[in-house]
């Protein structure tokens, strides 16, 4: 600014234009990134990457771990971790198929009883974390083991196939519809619930409360204490609707394979994890968001996408992915000191 | 006014050999200065934070660095200890000119600063915190723990620092913590101390001690930087002084040739009104009556006083100072009061507005009319990443949200409002708290307090690290908070303040409330003595209810 100016006209958190420039590039970072990578993913494979159904197809690809990373979002946010939603989303894929294929439940019974699962069993990891005071860390990583191994009781220890009553088994077909596509055949149901779970995950931290809270306790959690936050509260329904969220993913994970496996969904926390980073989120908490976590999920799913395409092996593709993680992560270090804790 | 008490620390001190000198080398003599700085410059993008900067820096001298925050004081610290490359200008030390390219050849060359944020791995002895990185080996090539325990033990007691070697530091208190690290950069031969508020976090007692320790190493020739916002401490244990003012230095002086009020003058540019403006006013109605309160709790928590037999009262529009040393019960007193941090059963009886008051938790505090500033803002006050507005608007969040939806408009506004009414300077209401100074951001987390409209408002060291400048203001708003009929009940460790701001002082010792003052007559000599216990310092005086 006014470089004849003294530090006392120079007002605390002055920024110059430049500065606000890069402050914005650095909040918005993976959806820099996204935009970067979509360019290169077309300038690469200009025939097939950008055709709609090829797009739509990553989003719908990118669906359940984008879902996940919406609620590892809001854990992360207050500073916590969830890594149980792999196994969260495992159990409710089992779950789905047992109650629906073994048990003649109908569809959404079976579903409100799934997500009932998932929400339960995330207050029941929050309960542990913010009332016990046990770390986030511990508990999931407790729970993920839990609900492994809840899932293996379910059910029995194999998968439990969906078939439907068209194809003479015991499913209502209604449930057909998670795995299909509607406009006409043209966009997939789990590309939909992905855009609406972020749709509605963004409004709901921008405009809520309770989203205030969330990022007090992230900011600092004994000053919202001190301040009148309902703490414990606050936290604990974090985890539920973490825990409801990965249910949910797990449900559009059996629609999508008719079929529960207890297997599946392995690893998928750190990719929800990863998602997140990407979106420039502080692991520490208080900074973050639904919208930077979405482009960071779809970010992963486009380079996927165009690997793939390229036919670079899977193996390479971890490599890749990997270095695009800590890539990410290293440019944290690169945001204006303003801008740091 | 102390000299009794110093006098005996002083005594205590030299009855210590003064063989320091030998750890520092012999470059004491002479007429050339340890550290000479000049025409050192600095700028932030546009801002200038230093300009064309003289500074010198004598052996066996206290050279106290005066300023408001912004000042420039951190900027040149930081030149001088290597953490800044980018300056223009030039230093000398001993005579040879040399630039530092990083913190480390500061070090080498001597110069050791003492950060307000402890450098010291807590789980480690005192011993192994002073060796870190350069243990003494044994033949079998393991630490040589009985070595670096002797040779701590020898300096320790060559500066007079009564510290067990032995113990683990995070058993000490700040104040300790703080002795340590000046052992430990004695122990690296540092001739030039760089102190940056190092008494912001210790009790009176603390301080004495302190001083004794900066004494002894005058006398051993170490060059010393002073940096404090206490006028007092200035005027106690600096030689000279430099006031730094827009990055410039605005007064060098001889600190016996001056008075606080010049210095003061010299900081902000203006004449500053009397810093303490506080009148009594007539008393209201009694606002909080506490009556030998006690907390039980089946497991102490170790470090922590709970109360064990206080009263107090408190009247509307009255200001009631809590004195007491760092340990005595004060932070404990608030907390239990604002119903945190204490699990366990109360006895005795806490009146409020007449009726019967049971602490349970934060927002039953906020609904009887109670709140609390913590005593850190940084740890249990702010988020520092977040705006200024999030920050003031989040104790009174659900007044201004619609069914449990935000209203950003509302919000701002409402911040707009706190920010105007306590002077925060800051570039905008969406700026990020932590960007603020330690005034400033003070003024926040006070501003929060102010806007829930509570009856009785409980402050805990309300002005540590905060400038001259926020502290006036900061009393003035306080005095005038109560002339609106607020009961306030502030913890403080700075004597000045407590006698200058409030009406009546308690004292507490070991969790127990021992006297009662009015502050009319009282002197800061006195209340420490009470504080400390000396029950003999005129106890004829002060009794008064």
């Amino acid at each position: 600014m006014n470089a004849a100016k003294g530090l006392e006209e120079q007002l605390p958190g002055t920024r110059s234009n430049g500065a606000t420039v890069i402050a914005t590039i650095f909040k918005f970072q993976s959806l820099f990134g996204l935009v970067a990578v979509f360019i290169l993913a077309t300038i690469l494979d200009p025939e097939t990457f950008p055709r709609p159904d090829n797009l739509l197809d990553v989003v719908r690809a990118s669906a359940e771990n984008g879902i996940l990373a919406v609620g590892m979002t809001m854990v992360i946010l207050i500073g916590g971790i969830d890594l149980s939603v792999g196994s969260v989303l495992g159990m409710a894929s089992v779950g789905i198929s047992v109650l629906l294929a073994q048990s003649g439940f109908g569809m959404w019974p079976a579903i409100i009883c799934v997500l009932g699962v998932g929400l339960v069993f995330g207050i029941l990891q929050g309960i542990a974390n913010a009332r016990f005071k046990i770390q986030a860390f511990i508990v999931t990583l407790a729970g993920m083991q839990v609900a492994r191994g809840i899932a293996r009781i379910w059910s029995g220890g194999q998968g439990v196939s969906i078939t439907y009553q068209s194809q003479g088994g015991p499913v209502s077909d209604a449930f057909a519809f998670i795995g299909g596509k509607t406009f006409g055949g043209t966009v997939p149901i789990p590309a939909i619930v992905f855009i609406v779970i972020a749709v509605l995950a963004a409004l709901f931290l921008r405009f809520t409360t309770f989203s205030r809270h969330v990022y007090a306790i992230g900011g600092n959690e004994k000053a919202a204490r001190l301040s009148g936050v309902p703490v414990l509260w606050t936290k604990i329904l974090v985890f539920g609707i973490c825990g409801l969220l990965a249910a949910l993913a797990g449900i559009v994970h059996a629609g999508q394979l008719n079929n529960g496996d207890p297997n599946d969904g392995q690893t998928y926390e750190l990719d929800a994890i990863a998602a997140v980073v990407i979106g420039g989120a502080s692991l520490t908490g208080g900074r973050g968001g639904v919208l930077g976590t979405v482009a960071g999920a779809l970010l992963v799913g486009v380079l996927r996408n165009i690997l793939a395409l390229r036919g670079v092996n899977s193996d390479l593709q971890l490599i890749i992915i990997g270095l695009v993680i800590v890539l990410t992560a290293g440019l944290q270090l690169l945001r204006p000191a303003s801008m740091r804790a | 006014m102390l000299d009794t008490l110093s006098g005996a620390a002083l005594a205590l001190q030299k009855s210590i050999t003064r063989s320091v000198g030998e750890l520092m080398g012999n470059e004491t003599d002479g007429g050339v200065p340890l550290v000479a700085m000049a025409g050192i410059s600095k700028s932030y993008g546009g801002a200038q934070a230093c300009v064309e900067v003289d500074f010198a820096i004598r052996a066996g001298q206290v050279h106290a660095l005066l300023g408001e925050n912004g000042a420039g004081k951190s900027t040149l610290m930081k030149v001088l200890s290597g953490d800044i490359t980018d300056y223009t200008g030039t230093i000398h030390i001993g005579g040879e000119p040399r630039r530092f390219a990083r913190p480390a050849d500061a070090q080498h060359a001597g110069i050791a600063m003492i950060h307000q944020e402890l450098d010291l791995v807590p789980a480690l002895s005192v011993a192994e915190n002073v060796y870190l990185g350069r243990e003494p080996r044994t033949r079998l090539g393991t630490a040589d723990f009985g070595a670096m325990v002797d040779g701590t033990a020898a300096l320790l007691e060559r500066t007079g620092i009564p510290i067990d070697p032995r113990r683990a530091v995070e058993q000490l208190r700040t104040g300790e913590q703080q002795l340590v690290i000046i052992a430990k950069a004695l122990a690296l031969d540092a001739r030039v101390l760089i102190m940056d508020e190092p008494t912001s976090a210790l009790s009176s007692h603390e301080v004495e001690q302190l001083f004794g320790v900066v004494s002894e190493l005058r006398a051993a020739g170490v060059g010393i930087v002073y940096i404090s916002h206490r006028m007092d401490e200035i005027g106690r244990i600096a030689d000279v002084a430099t006031v730094l003012r827009n990055g410039s230095v605005v007064k060098e002086f001889d600190v016996g040739s001056m008075t606080s009020e010049q210095a003061s003058e010299a900081m902000v540019g203006r004449k500053v009104e009397a810093l303490f403006t506080h009148e009594s006013v007539a008393r209201e109605a009694e606002l909080l009556e506490v009556g030998e309160l006690r907390l039980s709790r089946k497991r102490p928590v170790p470090g922590r006083r709970d109360p064990r037999g206080i009263s107090l009262r408190v009247h509307a529009g009255e200001i009631v100072g809590l004195a007491g040393l760092l340990g005595a019960g004060r932070t404990e007193l608030l907390q239990t009061l604002y119903g945190v941090g204490a699990k366990g059963r109360l006895h005795g009886r806490i009146l409020l507005n007449g009726k019967e008051y049971r602490p349970s938790g934060v927002r039953n505090a906020m609904a009887s009319g109670i709140a609390y500033v913590p005593e850190d803002r940084r740890i249990e006050g702010l988020s520092l990443d977040h705006s200024v507005t999030a920050n003031s608007v989040l104790s009174t969040l659900s007044t201004i949200a619609w069914n449990g939806f935000l209203r950003g408009g509302s919000e701002r506004d409402a911040a707009a409002r706190m920010v105007e009414r306590l002077g925060v300077k800051t570039a905008s209401v969406r700026t990020a708290v932590g960007a603020l100074s330690g005034g400033n951001q003070q003024k926040v987390v006070l501003g929060r307090n102010l806007v829930t409209e509570p009856k009785l408002l409980l402050l805990d060291e309300p002005t540590r690290g905060v400038d001259i400048g926020a502290k006036a203001e900061i009393y003035t708003l306080l005095t005038e908070a109560a002339k609106q009929g607020l009961g306030v009940l502030l913890a403080s460790s700075e004597l000045a303040e407590l006698i200058g701001v409030c009406d009546r002082v308690v004292v507490l010792r070991d969790g127990v409330s021992v006297r009662e003052m009015s502050t009319a007559r009282l002197g800061e000599a006195e209340l420490l003595a009470v504080s400390m216990g000396a029950a003999s310092l005129d106890e004829s005086r002060g009794e008064d209810g």
